[in-house]
């Protein structure tokens, strides 16, 4: 290697070296040592001892952490795909011809921009039993509204609802999506005496599969690991509501409530692991469902 | 010729000039150690080159103004030693991180129920010796209160403020629902009679409007019955948990049956029209509860939002087959306490401030401050004849008494509050037994002891993490 290459090459390393050195520091490391946790007893305040697989066989003998699994599964099962669809669905309407079309989608966009913790406040007051807009709006018509927050049965709608509240950055992708399918596919489709469902079906949404992908995958991400919602709104001086008890939650309460880091780190382990073999499936699946224009 | 830049003359450019640009920023605005960094010297800000101690503390509002005035005090006594107040949310879980990373305050005030896990893991400076040294003793404080500032043996924490637990009730809706407002309910009995008469609900009946006693408000201590019916929830001794003990398992019969006379789909929406207690919203100030268990600070609220409000204080009923003895009333003693956590830089100073908040003057002056009794042994003439809470000889006779009673004193208190928490809510629901809510609950409660027991042998501790402190046992009676 000569001089040119070699200072060409050390550049190239200058270049990418914060990105090296931050992930390194802020990414890698923690996570070797959360991987070091997950196999110690380590309180916060005294040094990790190891502990091996404890942690983890632990988990299948804990019935709060199968409550969290559960309520977060339940939550995401129905969470995603309502999101999901809800999200398409907006788009194509909004991506048409439709008077004031730039307005509707900024009032869409819009409580993406509200922070977290200021929504699940606002909702908390929409959802209240006694006083709440929502079951004043439901007894005008004579329905008794139930009580969203405190019943177990209704914190997963609660929370559902709310999830579709903040679709707005997913709108905004699919109707980038829409925009982006050549007409002259439509004009085929209609010369081909396709109607405007079929249309959808096979012209639409095969074109914006791969968008619907990337989709699917954050918002799997971000609904398996929610937290701050719940925390704001099933948390209470009488304690936390079991029915709004999340996975996130319970792992953040091991770690810095009852000092059980080694426990949630091991919790974050499996989360990711979950994550991770989850995004792998989709993409396995997704082989036969997505349609990549260059392919 | 081409004169163009290459993409690498343009890069090294750049990167030389982020870099001069970011050792700019940070020269200007970078973090300043030194002077008034934590524990140092201070040249300015009020440190006047004096030693700078910051003290972590929860407290806010008029609580907060109180320690302040306390804090003051300290700093214009003396030349050496400036401390600063800060207020900390969620001390417990911020105090914890700042001492697992080496960078803790010098003074921190915790609950009284943080105070074994912290020590069993080392992280407090014990006082057994530092205190005496500041004219500090154990026999200082008032015979309930010093049970809670040792653990094994060890004496680890002052007391900055205390409080004992009561029934505070609506002496005006007492005599409106025919009740005698000077005679108020002494057993579980006497008190589901006058729950009875002074509940109201709506014309239909389908709303409730106004009930007597409302076992969910506050919710602060959902584990508090049990030691009212003559049981406990924890027997340090033995390191075991009490849940499903009969008289634990009577006492959520009791609130289950007065679940069933509210009826769920009337009690839920009404729970949730209570306002924040912090507020003129509290359900107690606005008439809609009318006897509730509290603390001695209620009277505060009183004085700050409703100061015509004629409230009475009573020791709580005590169930079927307990001596109802308002000589020695059963209660719960629950304190706000001072530590000196492990990695202080100045434990002397820390502890030198500390004494200063446990003079008498002091004292009384923050626990009038928070209407609460002071934690001290010795009280002043007219601090009890002038004092802001009226059922003030109330909370001093729980202090006094042989069957009050503190947290359980176990690491894993807030783990096993937390699910008892969780778990009564279901019974409160009518979703689940309190037998069935109980024994489930024994068993992961037990299971939290009996891991922490594990742990604590590993780290060479011993098993049982209850503390035996003084002759009294953590959890039980004082």
């Amino acid at each position: 290697m000569n001089w040119r290459a070699l200072r060409r090459e050390l550049t190239g390393w200058l270049w990418v070296s914060p990105w090296l050195v931050g992930a390194s520091v802020f990414m890698f490391l923690p996570m070797g040592m959360s991987l070091w946790y997950s196999l110690s007893d380590y309180p916060l305040i005294e040094s990790p001892i190891w502990t091996g697989m404890g942690n983890y066989q632990r988990m299948m003998d804990d019935p709060v952490f199968w409550r969290v699994v559960r309520n977060t599964a339940l939550f995401g099962a129905v969470s995603i795909p309502l999101c999901t669809v809800a999200a398409v669905t907006l788009a194509a309407l909004l991506a048409g011809r439709v008077r004031f079309s730039r307005g509707f989608q900024a009032a869409v966009f819009l409580p993406t921009l509200v922070p977290l913790v200021a929504s699940a406040m606002v909702w908390m007051w929409l959802f209240n039993g006694e006083y709440g807009l929502i079951n004043r709006v439901l007894a005008a018509v004579g329905i008794d509204g139930p009580t969203w927050l405190v019943d177990a049965r209704w914190v997963l709608p609660t929370m559902v609802i709310m999830s579709l509240w903040g679709i707005g950055q997913s709108v905004v992708i699919y109707i980038a999506a829409l925009q982006d399918v050549p007409e002259q596919l439509y004009e085929a489709a209609r010369l081909d005496g396709l109607g405007a469902v079929r249309r959808f079906w096979h012209v639409t949404l095969p074109m914006i599969s791969p968008v619907i992908l990337f989709n699917v995958i954050t918002l799997t991400i971000n609904t398996l690991q929610v937290f701050a919602v719940p925390y704001v709104m099933f948390r209470r001086p009488d304690g936390t509501n079991p029915a709004g008890h999340y996975y996130t939650m319970y792992l953040y309460e091991n770690a810095f409530v009852y000092g059980q880091m080694g426990y949630a780190s091991a919790m974050a382990w499996v989360q990711l692991l979950v994550i991770l073999a989850l995004t792998g499936l989709m993409f396995v699946v997704s082989r036969r469902m997505v349609h990549y224009r260059g392919s | 010729m081409d004169t163009k830049p290459s993409i690498v003359d343009l890069g090294r450019r750049a990167a030389v000039g982020g870099l001069a640009a970011a050792g700019v920023g940070f020269a200007l605005f970078g973090p300043r150690t030194g002077r008034d960094g934590q524990g140092q010297r201070n040249a300015g800000g009020g440190g006047g080159g004096r030693v700078v101690l910051n003290y972590w503390e929860k407290w806010t509002r008029h609580e907060g103004a109180a320690m302040q005035r306390v804090v003051d005090a300290f700093n214009a006594s003396q030349q050496r030693i400036f401390v600063r107040y800060l207020v900390t949310a969620d001390i417990g879980q911020k105090s914890l991180v700042a001492i697992a990373g080496g960078d803790p305050p010098d003074v921190i005030g915790l609950y009284s129920f943080n105070v074994p896990g912290y020590a069993d893991a080392g992280a407090l400076l014990p006082l057994d010796e530092l205190a005496p040294k500041f004219g500090l003793n154990l026999s200082d404080y008032a015979t309930g209160v010093r049970r809670v500032t040792s653990h094994r043996g060890q004496w680890w924490a002052a007391v900055s403020a205390a409080g004992s637990i009561a029934l505070y009730y609506n002496r005006r809706a007492f005599a409106e629902a025919g009740l005698d407002p000077d005679r108020p309910p002494a057993t579980i009995a006497e008190l589901d009679a006058a729950s009875a008469k002074l509940l109201r609900t709506s014309a239909d009946g389908g709303r409730l409007e106004r009930v007597g006693f409302f076992h969910p408000e506050p919710g602060w201590w959902s584990w508090l019955w049990a030691y009212h019916f003559g049981g406990r929830i924890y027997d340090p001794a033995g390191d075991r948990a009490l849940a499903d003990s009969a008289e634990n398992v009577r006492a959520m019969e009791w609130m289950a049956e007065t679940a069933r006379v509210l009826r769920p789909e009337r009690s839920k929406p009404f729970r949730e029209g209570f306002g924040n207690y912090f507020t003129d919203a509290n359900p107690f100030l606005t008439g809609k509860v009318a006897m509730i268990v509290q603390g001695p600070w209620l009277a505060n609220l009183v004085g700050a939002f409703a100061p015509q409000f004629d409230y009475g204080v009573a020791p709580f009923a005590v169930g079927p087959g307990v001596a109802a003895d308002p000589a020695n009333p059963i209660g719960l003693i629950d304190t706000d306490v001072l530590v000196i956590p492990r990695g202080c830089r100045y434990p002397e100073a820390s502890m030198e401030f500390i004494a200063f908040t446990q003079r008498q003057e002091m004292a009384e002056l923050l626990a009038a401050a928070h209407c609460k009794p002071s934690p001290l042994a010795k009280v002043s003439e007219g601090f009890v004849a002038g004092h802001p809470n009226r059922g003030i000889g109330v909370h001093y006779g729980i202090f006094g008494s042989s069957r009050a009673f503190v947290p359980p004193q176990t690491r894993v208190w807030q783990q096993y509050k937390d699910d008892f928490d969780t778990t009564v809510q279901r019974v409160w629901r009518l979703e689940e037994t309190p037998a069935a809510a109980m024994a489930g609950l024994q068993t992961r409660a037990q299971g939290y002891l009996d891991r922490a027991a594990d742990e604590a042998r590993r780290r060479g501790r011993g098993g049982a993490v209850g503390g035996v402190v003084g002759g009294a046992v953590g959890g039980g009676r004082v």
